[in-house]
């Protein structure tokens, strides 16, 4: 199957994925546990785009707001839409990162990465970029990332095991009962 | 959006195919070659190349390496000539409406009327500063990955052609489809292609 074919016929799983970290990340009050790394913590924020349907039935859901508590996206996931794009705060030890995830192709937008303090330094005397700040952007590129695709492994391992169908039913439960809470 | 500065966004690639041996070596052989050339003096309508992450201008890497560490750091740089239509459609319209005045003839013929047009296109390109366009490109040779600071469609299809036509290595991009296949552990993986859409009402 060529790429065009398996981004069309295999999106959903990275719709499923952030539809599952969503209630991941509210199932444990924001904090999901990495083999590796420990407990992280995880935050779905004020954007969201939901979509409906396929090509010319297809329906878009915008969702944003400052203090928002992204009810319509809630009421969105009731009614069987599927979460295309999320931004989410990721906390992992002194870094923070805020990030839009896209579902379909795994692209990562508006990532806000931790300011340290050679990349302020850098920034304020205004001198050339040196190597070190290159390689230190590469590495917090890469730590959020890392992040992601831990999060990510956690889910495909999951939707491919056998307990898929105990964790399904869970997140059902808490897509039918989330009205309740907001 | 640079990838040195504020927010960064980007999308992955697989980099498909093996270097030769020395691959340094051959990477700044290739990078030099595919270096981006200038055509602000020129009338040329487009160019594409690698320039320096720290400066736009400089196509030679004096500012700053192209290799950190085991990461290759490029920028794309797209220049082109973007002529509005609605320019030109004015300008032949003007080119015509002269030279029928000045021979006192009703209408040109198709010939002529291709002639000025091609005429105005060339004239109008000449004068028009290319348009730039940077994107940036971080290679790691360990993991043969390429991360491109851009979630533009077309910019990505740009960087596919220009990458096997420089380095002559193909990139695939990574979806959570083929980002799965690289996670998961064999006994798992056997069951991916069987997975179907699940509705979670």
């Amino acid at each position: 199957m060529d790429l065009v074919d398996l981004i069309a016929e295999k999106r959903f799983l990275g719709q499923e994925f952030l539809t599952w970290l969503w209630w991941k990340s509210e199932e444990r009050g924001g904090s999901v546990e990495l083999p590796d790394s420990g407990d992280i913590l995880v935050e779905f924020e004020k954007h969201m785009l939901l979509e409906y349907g396929e090509e010319e039935y297809e329906e878009r859901l915008i969702c944003s707001g400052l203090q928002s508590e992204l009810k319509e996206a809630r009421t969105g996931l009731q009614t069987g839409k599927k979460i295309e794009q999320a931004r989410v705060r990721l906390v992992k030890g002194d870094h923070e990162y805020h990030v839009t995830l896209g579902a379909t192709l795994m692209d990562f937008r508006s990532v806000r990465l931790p300011k340290t303090a050679e990349g302020s330094a850098s920034n304020e005397s205004g001198r050339e970029e040196s190597e070190g700040l290159i390689l230190e952007r590469i590495f917090l590129c890469e730590e959020v990332m890392k992040v992601i695709d831990d999060l990510f492994r956690l889910f495909v391992t999951v939707r491919t095991s056998d307990q898929w169908g105990h964790e399904l039913n869970t997140i059902r439960q808490w897509v039918a009962g989330i009205s309740n809470e907001g | 959006m640079g990838f040195l500065n504020g927010s960064v966004s980007f999308v992955r690639f697989t980099v498909v195919g093996d270097l030769p041996e020395n691959p340094l070596e051959y990477i700044g052989r290739r990078i030099s070659a595919y270096s981006f050339r200038d055509i602000d003096e020129s009338t040329e309508e487009y160019s594409i190349g690698w320039v320096s992450v720290a400066n736009m201008f400089d196509a030679s890497f004096s500012y700053a390496s192209y290799q950190v560490g085991d990461y290759v750091v490029l920028t794309l740089r797209i220049d082109e000539r973007k002529v509005p239509a609605a320019v030109i459609k004015k300008m032949v319209a003007k080119e015509e409406m002269r030279m029928c005045q000045e021979r006192q003839l009703p209408k040109l013929g198709r010939a002529a009327r291709a002639e000025i047009k091609e005429s105005v296109i060339r004239t109008i390109s000449a004068k028009t500063v290319p348009v730039p366009a940077v994107y940036d490109v971080c290679w790691s040779l360990t993991d043969a990955t390429v991360l491109f600071f851009t979630t533009n469609k077309k910019a990505h299809a740009l960087l596919e052609d220009f990458f096997k036509d420089c380095f002559g290595l193909l990139l695939s991009q990574q979806i959570p489809y083929t980002l799965a296949e690289r996670l998961l552990e064999d006994d798992h993986l056997e069951n991916l292609p069987l997975l179907k859409p699940q509705l979670f009402i």
